[in-house]
């Protein structure tokens, strides 16, 4: 099948042309959005039966609409996984928009995306001081008072949060390409998130923290320096009695999986992005076979994190050197590992 | 619409690599390339890497690799058993337990390092999965390489290579932009010889590509340089900036000189050479 008004070869089941956009004439001409071509085989194609919970956040879908209220993804994309299993983020259309409570939030661009809020009289959101984009001068912002902040720094900064009330706009952004990730938090639900990743989250969704337990010490010469691959402290964000909004920030695309009881995988660990509370997690070290030569032991290794279900975990594709991996180790975290 | 008839002998040729695929398809089996846009070619002749959409998958020997993402690309590979690839290690993303990993040998490779490693090529042997990608924005570019081809690739710009390539290095002394200290840079060499194999990339920001003619030349900016063929030689220039007073300071290009491709990424990202 090819497109009338540019020539452009298409899917048999394209509604509209992916190159140049003008509308296929076909018979049963239903409002939808362009199928992406090389979506794979395995999940039936869009239009079908229409989905009613979104694959990604779980939001419920009214029949007809084409993102999801809640992430903004695309209802096109959804289900839209790799040969192994992991879950791509749903793909958005420019300028999607999200309800939380009274208010909205737009996400703007598709390179850095920024998340424009429009917040009611009433509603509030909570963020690092460090991701403010915009606001109207109308907006209030406060410190919102965190139990033993004092302990954490961002870029030698203490790490604030700071607390903005509606009416007004505010808008959000980072420090890298990549894509902006709305997790709902449901009442009663929990989210692990690896640090510096939040962007922004109302203010019913509860904030607090807790130590990784994921380390390794090196040295060099008499200097011991420790080493945390996932980050010292990891953020959780809980539901309360109201659904709640979580807005991340990751550099690259995103992937979750669910695993089972008991499966596990091995992740980069700067990859992570944010896991269920029930996933355990911990060093693991592989060896690879060397025949030809002895090596010291300390660069002949990998280092990844493994992660056990059961419960959902996310990467992103674009990661962090592991600082430290290069240097002699000399104690760790609880760690597995497999000599090849 | 009718739909075209059944011509069960035309086949659709890649743009990029060539490969003849069957009328059906719609993204190129050996490298991954829409086959429904055709090439992009500059006024000054410069051809874009396909954009390669959002799981498209490529075949090479029994195994496949699925491309993941359009930001930073995943590249997926299911491994068949007697199948392997071979990568720099700190570009794994995540792999299943049961993939036994080795080293490959590799002379002088100890003088090498990688941001305080030591530079080693990792080995990962099928049957299982296993998945690389980068550090930042850009675009994967997939090199099927067929029998007695020979391209050179910037140092740390390979992501994963078939285990029917040959790889070995070279070092290009003075070839650095004066931005990075000049100490000279790697190439790394893949060479093809009984049977095809897969190459992929990881360019940064966008690729370009452009075939030289016999003798004709072209230069670079060397944060630029991605791959060329071995056909195409490469020396470095080193051109004076005058202030107009005292000192002034030098700076250093690549010529490339056909025949043969060489290609480029629109954002420079040098890794210090160590």
């Amino acid at each position: 099948m090819f497109c009338e008004s540019c020539g452009s070869r298409l899917p048999q089941d394209a509604r509209f042309c992916v190159s140049c956009g003008a509308a296929i004439k076909t018979q049963e001409a239903a409002p939808a959005e362009a199928i992406r071509p090389a979506a794979p085989p395995a999940p039936p194609p869009v239009a079908a039966p229409p989905a009613t919970r979104c694959s990604w956040c779980g939001s419920p879908l009214a029949a007809g609409v084409l993102s999801c209220p809640g992430c903004g993804g695309r209802v096109s994309e959804m289900g839209m996984s790799t040969h192994s299993g992991w879950l791509q983020l749903p793909g958005r259309k420019d300028m999607a928009k999200l309800q939380f409570g009274q208010s909205t939030c737009q996400i703007e661009g598709l390179y850095v995306p920024v998340a424009d809020m429009q917040l009611a009289a009433g509603d509030s959101v909570y963020f690092a001081h460090h991701v403010l984009l915009w606001k109207d001068p109308a907006i209030t912002i406060g410190i919102m008072p965190l139990k033993g902040a004092w302990k954490r720094m961002f870029a030698g900064m203490p790490l604030i949060m700071t607390q903005a009330a509606g009416p007004g706009h505010i808008a959000f952004s980072r420090d890298a390409p990549g894509e902006l990730i709305a997790v709902p938090i449901h009442p009663g639900q929990s989210v692990d998130v690896r640090e510096h990743l939040f962007l922004t989250a109302t203010s019913n969704v509860v904030y607090d923290w807790f130590s990784t337990n994921v380390w390794f010490q090196t040295n060099s010469g008499d200097d011991t320096e420790t080493h945390y691959p996932v980050g010292a402290y990891m953020d959780r964000c809980s539901g309360t009695a109201q659904p709640g909004l979580l807005l991340l920030h990751a550099a690259g695309n995103v992937f979750v999986r669910a695993l089972g009881p008991g499966e596990s995988m091995l992740v980069k660990p700067t990859a992570l992005i944010f896991k269920d509370p029930a996933v355990q997690m911990h060093l693991h070290f592989e060896h690879p076979q060397v025949g030809f030569l002895s090596w010291g032991s300390w660069s002949n290794r990998y280092l990844w994190l493994r992660v056990v279900g059961p419960g959902r975990v996310a990467v992103q594709s674009s990661f962090e050197r592991l600082e430290g991996e290069a240097c002699n180790i000399r104690g760790t975290s609880y760690a597995t590992e497999t000599r090849w | 619409m009718s739909t075209p008839l059944a011509e069960p002998f035309e086949r659709l040729k890649c743009p990029w690599c060539q490969n003849l695929n069957e009328k059906s398809a719609l993204a190129c089996g050996s490298c991954g390339a829409p086959l429904d846009v055709t090439n992009l070619v500059s006024e000054s002749g410069w051809r874009e890497c396909p954009r390669i959409r959002d799981m498209t998958e490529i075949h090479f020997s029994s195994s496949t690799c699925q491309v993941e993402g359009e930001i930073v690309p995943v590249a997926e590979i299911n491994l068949s058993s007697g199948d392997a690839v071979f990568f720099e290690h700190h570009v794994m993303l995540w792999k299943d337990g049961n993939v036994p990993l080795t080293l490959m040998p590799l002379s002088g490779g100890l003088k090498r390092a990688f941001g305080g490693m030591p530079f080693l090529i990792s080995v990962a042997t099928g049957p299982g999965r296993i998945a690389f990608s980068r550090d930042a924005t850009g675009e994967l570019v997939v090199l099927p390489l067929h029998p007695g081809m020979e391209i050179d690739v910037r140092e740390h710009a390979f992501l994963l290579s078939s285990h029917q390539i040959q790889y070995s290095f070279v070092r290009i002394k003075g070839l650095a932009n004066i931005l990075f200290g000049g100490q000279g840079m790697y190439m790394d060499r893949f060479i093809t010889a009984g049977s095809p194999g897969l190459l992929i990339l990881h360019g940064y920001g966008n690729v370009l590509e452009r075939t030289l003619k016999p003798g004709e030349s072209i230069m670079l900016e060397p944060g630029a340089f991605l791959y060329k063929d071995s056909s195409v030689t490469m020396d470095v220039e080193f051109q004076k900036l005058g202030t107009g007073f005292f000192g002034g300071t030098t700076m250093s290009l690549a010529r490339v000189t056909g025949p043969g491709r060489v290609g480029i990424q629109s954002m420079y990202v040098h890794h210090k050479t160590e």
